[in-house]
């Protein structure tokens, strides 16, 4: 590859319908290639069984220690572990183009980085979804979670924005992890902080006052409290400010991804460290 | 052939080795130190919820979150061990030295267990400073043997999975799978007695739980746990015993199959 190849502008904007291949098509490639956990033998274990695990022990714990209903804890963990699909599937989605060599073949195409980027997104969201209503199924059968059955597509709903900004936070680590050596360090950080920070276990009220501003810049929080009090049958119009800055805050998140994304393909191009791990 | 004091030398030799190397991987800072750290604050704020504020449930949870981290420890650093000598290519090497290659797979398993510990002293600073835990222990004497007990079967119960571990190809994902149930079944945050009866027959055959019992017991505890200590000792003696023979067997076979280094 010619220093002149690099250094030249490759944004291009080859129409909707090009845009829309490399969005669909192109993330549907990426979640195949570059998902490491996207095989039986990894998935079932890590997506299915740790999760399932996750619900009993905080349903456990929770009930014990703090005297709430266990369905309380299975619901926070239900939409918290979609954030394994999330989180740790966008991070390699994005930094496992530098680890397999992938990515200055990819930056060297004059793709739409817009579309490239954001059709990263679907399959993740998809795959959290699933794990989440999974999750979800296990709380309803075994451990005491009710779904008032007249506000479940607020609850779906509530889910979805929720995994959406999970899955942008997943983004920004992406992007923070093509400069890491080990970007895993950090979605297992951003995992814990979900745990801790956002309701998941541990009501937001009933955090210190630094830790609680902490909370509400962290995605989850709002979602997470749209899904408790849509599943307690609150409706679109008492949660719907919930969802929406859930929606604000995941949009930010994935805008930050983005842009730190277009930041380190400039400053590897001027510097030559496209390649360097 | 090899003497006592030589075998001695080279489980320690590569036990401290091992801690070394461990030290220098972000995923097992985190896993040691940094994730026992949430896990003891969440306990300490759902304990604090239920209204339970007392020095001994603060100990309680500060012991119980970090044998959660010498869980993931032994855990992820055992499983992988032999897998990852495959990996850097190492394997052949010392399986064909002069030194017992069991030695040398007790002492990498050892090392990931003693920097397990490191987690348990993190989550007893953590507690002190922030939530003002009282730093004692009701029989000072038996600690460091319920400690060294502990140590030795988990240890033992860490070459268990190295052998086991390395006979599926994903072993991370095994990782993942046994974190959350063996903290459960063993009691280390919720008492085994709160579970049904089946469950806690599984926790009986786990040292974890009776490791967390002889530290607790000792720390915390109204009689010393000399019965604890012991199912300790009897567990690392089967333990390391099973690990043996599963040692041979996937030995035997990788050379049988001439696919010792392959990955």
């Amino acid at each position: 590859m010619t220093a002149a190849a690099l250094s030249a502008p490759v944004h291009t904007s080859s129409g909707p319908r090009t845009a829309w291949r490399l969005f669909w098509y192109g993330g549907r490639m990426s979640y195949g290639m570059l998902f490491n956990w996207a095989r039986p033998s990894i998935y079932i274990p890590t997506l299915i069984g740790g999760p399932t695990f996750q619900l009993f022990f905080f349903a456990s714990l929770g009930s014990y220690a703090s005297g709430r209903s266990p369905a309380y804890f299975a619901i926070g963990n239900a939409v918290q572990v979609s954030a394994l699909a999330g989180v740790f599937g966008m991070t390699m989605a994005i930094a496992n183009e530098r680890w397999f060599g992938t990515l200055p073949a990819l930056l060297a195409t004059p793709a739409n980085r817009g579309a490239l980027f954001a059709g990263r997104f679907l399959p993740f969201i998809a795959n959290g979804l699933f794990v989440s209503v999974y999750a979800m199924a296990v709380g309803v059968i075994f451990l005491g979670v009710r779904l008032d059955l007249a506000t479940i597509g607020v609850v779906a709903l509530a889910l979805l924005t929720t995994v959406f900004s999970c899955t942008a936070i997943g983004s920004l680590q992406g992007a923070i992890s093509l400069r890491l050596r080990d970007g895993l360090f950090g979605a297992n950080l951003i995992m814990m902080s979900i745990l801790l920070f956002c309701g998941v276990n541990v009501p937001v009220a009933d955090l210190p006052g630094w830790l609680q501003v902490i909370s509400n810049l962290l995605p989850f929080t709002h979602g997470l409290e749209a899904v408790r009090q849509a599943a307690d049958g609150a409706g679109l119009g008492q949660v719907g400010g919930l969802i929406a800055t859930e929606a604000l805050i995941g949009l930010a998140y994935a805008a930050a991804g983005f842009g730190l994304f277009s930041f380190f393909e400039r400053s590897a191009r001027a510097n030559a460290t496209l390649d360097v791990r | 052939m090899s003497t006592l004091p030589r075998s001695l030398r080279l489980v320690w030799f590569v036990t401290w080795f091992n801690v070394r190397m461990l030290l220098a991987s972000e995923f097992f800072i985190l896993t040691t130190f940094i994730t026992p750290l949430i896990f003891a604050t969440l306990g300490f704020l759902l304990f604090h919820a239920g209204g339970e504020t007392a020095g001994q449930t603060l100990l309680y949870v500060a012991l119980g979150s970090g044998m959660m981290g010498v869980w993931s420890t032994t855990l992820f650093g055992c499983g992988g061990a032999i897998a990852w000598q495959r990996w850097e290519g190492t394997l052949e090497l010392l399986v064909t030295a002069p030194s017992r290659y069991d030695h040398i797979l007790a002492g990498q398993t050892f090392g990931a267990v003693v920097l397990g510990f490191y987690g348990i002293v993190a989550t007893l600073a953590w507690g002190a400073l922030l939530f003002g835990m009282p730093i004692a222990a009701t029989f000072p004497l038996v600690l460091p043997i319920s400690i060294a007990a502990a140590v030795l079967a988990l240890g033992s119960l860490g070459m268990l999975i190295a052998t086991s571990f390395v006979l599926y190809r994903h072993a991370n994902a095994l990782g993942n799978l046994l974190e959350y149930p063996i903290w459960l079944v063993a009691g280390l945050l919720v008492p085994v007695t709160t579970l049904p009866l089946w469950v806690q027959a599984i926790g009986w055959l786990l040292a974890p739980k009776w490791g967390m019992d002889a530290i607790r017991g000792a720390a915390i505890g109204s009689s010393p746990p000399w019965l604890s200590i012991g199912m300790c000792l009897v567990l690392a003696v089967v333990y390391y015993v099973a690990a043996r023979v599963m040692l041979r067997v996937v030995l035997d076979k990788a050379r049988r199959d001439a696919t010792l280094a392959l990955r």
